[in-house]
Formats: C-alpha cells, sequence, structure tokens
C-alpha cells in the first residue's frame, strides 16, 4: 500500500494529470454497480435465516459496502489521491463506527424495559 | 496588486487557475480535495446519526421494521438506485471530460446528470404519494381520509400525471393484497397481514425482549394479558415510516441541493470555464453527487428489503 502511493507520488510529478481509469473503466464500475443492484434485489427474496436470523441483512450490507468501495475508489478518484485523503476518507468512517459500536454498547446491555438488550 | 504578482510570477510559467497562496496547481487540487472530503466526512456523522438511530430501533424492533419494509414498493426503489447509478455514471464522465476542455460532452453530462436527478426526485414523489394514498405517513390526519361507509365510492385520491382517473381507481380497488382500509381522519394505518409477521415470529420464538413488551398487550390494556396489541405495534411500525420519511426527505433534500449545483456548472461549462489545468468545481460537485449516491445505495437494502424474504422464503 504505502510502497505503491510511492510509487504514485514519483509518477504524478513527472504527469500532470493521470487518465484515472478511462471511459471503459468508468463503464466496467457502473457495470459493477448495476449487478451489485440486482443481487441485492434478488438476494433481499431468499430467506436466509436458516444460516443464522439477520443474514439477509449481513449480505445486503456487504453488497452495499462493495459498491461504495468502488464508487469511493473510482468514481470518487480516491484511489489515485494522496495518502493526507486516504486518512481524512478512512477516519470519516471510523468516527462512524464509534458512534455506532458507542450506541450500541449502551443499548444492548441495558436491564428490563421496552429498552432491554 | 496585479502588477506585484507580475513581477514575483515573471520568470516562470503561471497556470490560468492558480490561487496565488498554492505553489502549484497539483497542491491546490489536493487543498480543494480535502477540503472537500472534510465536508463528506461532516455528511457521513450527520446521516450517520440517523443511521444510528435505525439501528437503535431496529435492533428493538425487527419485526415491526420488516412490516413496515414490506408497505415500501421495492421495485421503486430499486429503480431509484439504478437511476442514481446512471447519474453517478454521467457526473464520473463530466469530470473526465472537464480534464479534458470538452464543453460539449461536460454540457450534454451534466444535462444528463440532471435528467436522471430529476427522475429520482420524480419517483421518490410517486412513492410519497402512494404512501399517502394508503395511510403510511405517522402523523395522524396528514393521510388520505377514506370514508368509512360504502368503501366502492368516487376515486378522491391524488392523481399521477399519467394516470388517468380510472386507472387510478382501479387501482384502489381492493384486488391482491392491497385493500385500502377506511380511514375517515387520515391516520397512520397497518393491515392485519402485518400482524401476521408476529405470529410467524412468535411461532419461531425470535422475538427480541423489547418485542415481547412492545408488541403484547399487558395488564393495563383492555385485552387479555399476553396478546398482540395491533395498536401497540402499530407505533412501532409508525417508527419505522418516521425513519423512512426523515432519512429519504433529507437525502432528496440533498438531490435538490446537488441539482442547484449542477445548473451553476452547467453555466460555467457552458463558458468554457474547466480545463485540464482547472476543473476543481467539476470533480468537487462529482463528489458531493456520489457521496449523495453512496448514501441511497445503504438506504435501499436497509429500508426497502429487509422485511422481503419473510413475504418470498419460506412457503408460507
Amino acid at each position: 500500500m504505502a510502497h505503491q502511493a510511492d510509487e504514485h507520488n514519483t509518477h504524478s510529478q513527472t504527469q500532470e494529470h493521470e487518465e484515472h481509469i478511462g471511459i471503459p473503466g468508468y463503464l466496467g464500475v457502473f457495470a459493477i454497480l448495476v449487478v451489485g443492484t440486482i443481487l441485492t434485489y434478488f438476494a433481499a427474496t431468499i430467506d436466509l435465516d436458516f444460516i443464522f436470523p439477520g443474514a439477509n441483512t449481513l449480505v445486503a450490507l456487504l453488497i452495499a459496502f462493495t459498491k461504495m468501495t468502488f464508487v469511493v475508489l473510482f468514481f470518487m478518484h480516491v484511489r489515485w489521491q494522496s495518502r493526507l485523503i486516504w486518512l481524512t476518507v478512512l477516519a470519516g468512517f471510523f468516527w462512524l463506527a464509534i458512534m455506532f459500536a458507542f450506541t450500541m454498547q449502551d443499548y444492548l446491555t441495558r436491564g428490563s424495559g421496552v429498552f432491554s438488550g | 496588486m496585479a502588477t506585484h504578482a507580475d513581477t514575483l510570477h515573471e520568470h516562470h510559467y503561471h497556470p490560468p487557475g492558480l490561487q496565488h497562496q498554492f505553489e502549484d496547481m497539483k497542491q491546490q487540487e489536493e487543498s480543494v480535495s480535502i477540503g472537500m472530503w472534510v465536508f463528506l466526512v461532516q455528511e457521513i456523522m450527520f446521516f450517520g446519526g440517523l443511521f444510528t438511530v435505525y439501528l437503535v430501533f431496529r435492533s428493538r424492533f425487527p419485526m415491526a421494521f420488516a412490516a413496515g419494509s414490506n408497505h415500501l414498493d421495492a421495485f421503486w426503489g430499486g429503480l431509484n438506485t439504478l437511476v442514481l447509478i446512471v447519474s453517478s455514471l454521467t457526473m464520473a464522465l463530466t469530470v473526465y471530460y472537464a480534464q479534458k476542455g470538452n464543453r460539449n460532452m461536460q454540457v450534454i453530462l451534466i444535462i444528463l446528470t440532471m435528467f436522471f436527478g430529476s427522475v429520482f426526485l420524480g419517483v421518490k414523489a410517486i412513492e410519497y404519494t402512494d404512501k399517502y394514498n394508503h395511510g403510511t405517513i405517522p402523523v395522524d390526519g396528514w393521510n388520505k381520509r377514506i370514508p368509512a361507509a360504502g368503501g366502492q365510492q368516487e376515486h378522491t385520491s391524488l392523481t399521477l400525471p399519467f394516470e388517468t382517473k380510472v386507472s387510478a381507481a382501479a387501482d384502489s380497488e381492493p384486488h391482491e393484497s392491497e385493500a385500502v382500509h377506511p380511514n375517515p381522519r387520515g391516520e397512520f394505518q397497518i393491515e392485519d397481514k402485518d400482524l401476521k409477521l408476529v405470529e410467524q415470529a412468535q411461532a419461531g420464538k425470535y422475538l427480541t425482549e423489547s418485542e415481547k413488551i412492545g408488541y403484547f398487550s399487558n395488564r393495563q390494556g383492555s385485552l387479555p394479558n399476553g396478546q398482540i396489541d395491533a395498536a401497540k405495534f402499530r407505533d412501532k411500525v409508525r417508527i419505522f415510516f418516521w425513519i423512512y420519511f426523515v432519512m429519504t426527505g433529507l437525502h432528496a433534500l440533498h438531490m435538490v441541493i446537488g441539482l442547484g449545483v449542477m445548473l451553476w456548472l452547467l453555466w460555467k461549462a457552458w463558458l468554457r470555464t474547466f480545463s485540464a489545468e482547472y476543473f476543481a468545481p467539476v470533480e468537487t460537485a462529482g463528489l458531493y453527487w456520489h457521496f449523495v449516491d453512496i448514501v441511497w445505495i445503504f438506504l435501499f437494502p436497509l429500508l426497502y428489503l429487509l422485511g422481503r424474504h419473510f413475504l418470498h422464503g419460506g412457503g408460507h
């Protein structure tokens, strides 16, 4: 990863503007997003609760994360950005994870009542 | 000021889009990207708060959420997902052609992006209308009022632009499982079939602790202890619809703002503002547009699809 970024930095000094992935690349990402959407739709109609309750949600979120990763890396050009921008993006998701984790460690450990775990 | 800058830079090439506080275009572009990404991180936290609300309440009342989700039309939600993905593609290509300085392709692609953004909002309007007609707006009195006596009278609901009165009336006939219940005061309503999800979960013994308290009558109620209380269950479904309207409404507001940004971008592109050396506004607007797309990528499965396997799987 770090090695890749170094390579990129020296590369971009010699060439002002990269082509990124070009039109075929963008169409490829688009195709992946469309396939992901169709896959999400049909995965939701199959009852996966026999694996464990909530398996459907896990599959849906995995597909959504994959789609998001392609959008962020290629449509939003993070793939070619400096490490500072990588850090900013990852920090966003890190703080989001903290918000989810700290909220749920409260709600999932409450005693009795409607909001009990 | 101008003469001072001229003497400072007379020895080397100065790109036309370069602001004087930056060393070179590379540094300027990175600064712009960082600024936009910090804004987007703030947006992640903004929507993240709502996703947290979703997480808390869905973990409490999964069956009420499944029932609410099954009232949403996954066809429209899925169509809108595809529409947004196409608009993201046209946006990405706009940035590509801005870097090439191709003015005509920029203009065409910005118009296409705005077109698909508008289609998205149009579909949302159709969906919200449907919620109004079926009594699933979570505020009592804000839904369509359907008189109790003689359900089969003249069609009074909102008619969509492409719909004739007759086809709209035919739609509101109680065919399939789409029966419209009388709703004289425009209250938030659920259907009897929604309660089947509770029975199903009860039979499978996977109600959460909150659901065991939140769906059933207790000593204070008029029903015998331990029976499914439709009114209590309805209030949990109502939470789902609050979350649905707030999240999709906020997302739609972002789309409207995005369309405004696109309009400005269209004007600038028309004036041949952007080139290989200066395209930061296109890049930044693109980041915003893709972010809004990403929010929808998560909203679609989490709101529209979460209860569908109860309808299609399990052989019932």
